[in-house]
């Protein structure tokens, strides 16, 4: 019986045919790349992001026409040795059958990089979700609104140094942690506290 | 004959003045009658849709900027169901994770659980023997054949005929008692985890499934009678919602959505995982990328599905459902009661969970609407550092004010009907 596992298959990495092109065609536009795991990553320059990613789509041997995603990974611990955030884009090419993931870092003072949305149509809704929960700003997006959370909502959930959870629960041992003096009960029986 | 109808209206002259008095009455300033309606062109109604609406499927929203009844714009307004599942994933060990991830497309929750698993098991290099891959697949399809019931009773729904709905639900039934039978869930039963299942499948489980594929062809005929050659239904779907491939593909959709269009793509053929490369099936498409063809392809799709069960059922190997490697599955309760190490290493694994080395990975399924992605980067810890799950339903419903520019308002609600969107799976 063939090996079904998805490490086992004996594919060349994903994302090796875009990588191939780009140090070929725009090799100053890469910062450099890692593979692991069978998929290969691309750093890219925030200012030629969009010429590589027209490439991609346009050219004869990539074809990445069909936008994923685009997310963020936040890393605070990271600053100021290297830029906070990690944008990244998965865009896959329907006629190789293939993978690529994109990486481009931005730093917390300037979370700004060039929208795609006139690249993909289907960019714009990704893009402000990234927007929404990550507070990254996507230069040139026509309507970079929240898409998911209300409009009036207070920071990017999906940052690591926004809490979300922390309303202490009192107990009776615990008390003086939990609440405001105010609201303490003052009548507690026995020697609890 | 005249009872029936209201009395005569008053004149015009009558009722100018009963206009006026009646805002004397309210005490309404006069000048408010110049207020100006919105930024719109004379011919334009700004109609608001939803979120509490039955034929958007769930609480979706939509703004319409209505030229009599033909939408002109159509702005989606979502997240009404936003619950910040990716959020609760970094908060969780990667187990606890597997019952958010039902929660997020609840119409097909084992598909969600099969692409979270996967993830995480190329992160740790963990392989599934292959009873328990094959026993992946059956539920897995099981789950799609679910699913596309529930677009086909809600889809004619919509467009007013009751009776599919219920002969949908009929059906649907003995698909969640399998859910029941190896889960003791109906819905979101989590039966598939990290590195395996929840348990093997009981004995009843052979003659449940055998059932399925020996009877639902016959109901999918049925629904076929029914619906398919309709002539009613072909004239509300011919034509209407169309979007070419080259759209579809920049807009990001994917699935029935995609395969519509005449693009054979789909992930349990192009990149098999789970073993989906060990059965024979075919990819069902459309030529027009209308509703018609969408909803031609998700009944084919019905059938193959059945097609791949058999083939499991025929071919299902025996052996473990779960890996060997101790630091990711629980070990036998048998070995528990006699293994000192197996007590604590069960002990660690449910207290603790499992560390997962450190890496990066995107990793996709076929869902029943598309491209199911999860994108999981760990840090070396036993919670995902960050979890992003690229949801078909996100994708596909952004195409939606595109195929709806142009058409009828009545066939807008066709439309939302045909991309088969979950809400929980747009908003997560």
């Amino acid at each position: 019986m063939a090996s079904a596992g998805e490490v086992a298959s004996p594919r060349p990495a994903t994302g090796a045919r875009a990588l191939g092109l780009l140090r070929r065609e725009l090799a100053d536009a890469v910062l450099g790349s890692d593979e692991a795991l069978g998929e290969v990553t691309i750093r890219v320059v925030r200012e030629r992001l969009v010429e590589v990613v027209e490439l991609l789509r346009d050219h004869e041997d990539a074809r990445y026409e069909l936008p994923l995603c685009v997310t963020a990974v936040d890393w605070p611990d990271r600053e100021p040795d290297a830029p906070r955030f990690d944008v990244v884009y998965q865009l896959r090419s329907l006629q190789h059958n293939d993978v690529v993931r994109l990486l481009v870092q931005v730093s917390d003072d300037d979370p700004v990089v060039p929208t795609l949305e006139g690249v993909f149509a289907g960019m714009d809704w990704h893009e402000r979700e990234a927007f929404d929960l990550l507070g990254i700003r996507f230069d040139g997006h026509h309507d970079l609104r929240r898409i998911l959370l209300p409009e009036d909502w207070d920071g990017h959930p999906l940052r690591k140094d926004y809490v979300s959870f922390g309303e202490p629960i009192a107990f009776t041992h615990n008390l003086d942690w939990a609440l405001p003096a105010q609201e303490r009960p003052r009548d507690l029986p026995g020697e609890s506290r | 004959m005249s009872a029936v109808l209201p009395p005569p209206g008053p004149s015009g002259r009558d009722a100018s003045e009963q206009y006026e008095r009646g805002r004397e009455m309210l005490g309404v300033d006069a000048g408010l009658d110049s207020v100006d309606l919105v930024q719109l062109d004379e011919q334009t109604m700004e109609l608001n849709m939803g979120p509490q609406h039955p034929s958007t499927h769930g609480v979706l929203r939509l703004v319409l900027d209505l030229d009599g009844e033909v939408v002109k714009a159509c702005h989606p307004d979502i997240g009404f169901l936003h619950t910040g599942f990716e959020k609760d994933f970094e908060r969780h060990n990667y187990w606890q994770c597997i019952p958010y991830t039902d929660r997020m497309d609840y119409l097909a929750p084992l598909t969600n659980n099969l692409g979270f698993s996967l993830a995480v098991e190329k992160l740790l290099g963990v392989e599934v023997p292959p009873r328990g891959q094959y026993l992946r697949v059956i539920m897995c399809e099981l789950t799609r054949i679910a699913s596309h019931l529930i677009w086909y009773g809600t889809t004619a729904l919509d467009l007013g005929a009751t009776t599919p709905f219920v002969y949908a639900w009929r059906e649907r039934e003995k698909l969640l008692d399998i859910n029941e039978l190896v889960s003791g869930v109906r819905m979101h039963t989590s039966f598939i985890r990290v590195g395996g299942l929840l348990a093997d499948v009981p004995d009843e489980f052979y003659g449940m499934v055998e059932e399925v594929v020996r009877t639902f062809p016959h109901f999918i005929d049925e629904y076929e009678t029914l619906i398919t050659g309709n002539p009613i239904f072909r004239e509300r779907t011919r034509g209407l919602g169309a979007i070419s491939a080259a759209d579809a593909i920049n807009y990001g959709v994917t699935g029935p959505s995609l395969r519509g269009c005449g693009v054979p793509y789909d992930l349990r053929k192009a990149q098999p995982y789970s073993s989906y490369d060990h059965f024979d099936f075919d990819i069902p498409i459309g030529e027009r990328g209308d509703i018609y063809d969408r909803y031609l392809v998700r009944m084919r799709e019905m059938r193959e599905s059945l097609r791949i069960i058999d083939q499991a059922m025929a071919g299902l190997p025996s052996g473990p459902v779960n890996t060997a490697d101790r630091q990711v599955a629980l070990p036998p309760r048998n070995e528990i009661n006699t293994s000192m190490e197996s007590l604590i290493r069960h002990f660690k694994l449910v207290t603790e969970g499992f560390r997962v080395p450190k890496g990066m990975t995107y990793t996709a399924v076929e869902s029943p609407r598309g491209e199911l992605g999860f994108l999981v980067v760990s840090d070396g810890t036993n919670r995902p550092y960050r979890v992003k799950v690229r949801a078909p339903s996100f994708s596909n419903l952004s195409a939606l004010p595109f195929m709806a520019k142009g058409e009828l308002l009545p066939d807008l609600v066709a439309v939302i009907g045909s991309i088969d969107i979950v809400l929980g799976d747009v908003d997560r």
